[in-house]
């Protein structure tokens, strides 16, 4: 999930093919509801998605959630397994 | 006169400290607020559609097409 245009998400995921589920949040609902949204008050076009992580179970409830304070730092997908393994989800 | 401006100026200094306070954090345990966002494709996908059939992981990231 990202701010970017769903035009964006849709080439990205045909140049990629991509096989998992890509959202846009294009107009910052979701984003700041999950305290995801990182801005600048230098720059108020500058309104971006960080790099998190949640695992929400089947009841809808947050079991798991780790947010990135620099966005080059990505998880290990296996430490996002074990996460989900461990919540119990 | 300059009285008077006093307490306006404060209820805005107030007002504005509201309006940039930062957002409360979501916590574990706490329910995931629902959304709606759009799908390639043009699909509309609901969050509370997907936990339905089962837990989900979500991972937001800065833009498409960069090293982030």
């Amino acid at each position: 999930m990202s701010a970017d245009h769903i035009a964006t998400l849709d080439g990205w995921t045909k140049q990629n093919k991509i096989n998992y589920l890509l959202l846009s949040d294009f107009r910052r609902t979701m984003l700041p509801a999950y305290d995801a949204l990182v801005t600048d008050e230098k720059s108020p076009i500058y309104r971006y998605a960080k790099r998190a992580y949640y695992v929400i179970d089947k009841n809808g409830v947050v079991r798991w959630i780790k947010v990135e304070a620099n966005p080059l730092d990505l998880l290990d997908p296996a430490e996002v397994l074990k996460a989900l393994k461990e919540s119990g989800v | 006169m300059r009285r008077a401006s006093l307490p306006l100026v404060a209820a805005l200094l107030l007002t504005g400290l509201a309006l940039t306070s930062p957002v409360a954090a979501l916590e574990v345990g706490q329910k995931a607020p629902d959304f709606t966002l759009a799908a390639p494709g043009g699909k509309q996908v609901k969050l509370s559609d997907l936990t339905a059939k089962g837990p989900v992981v979500i991972f937001t990231f800065i833009q498409a097409f960069t090293g982030t």
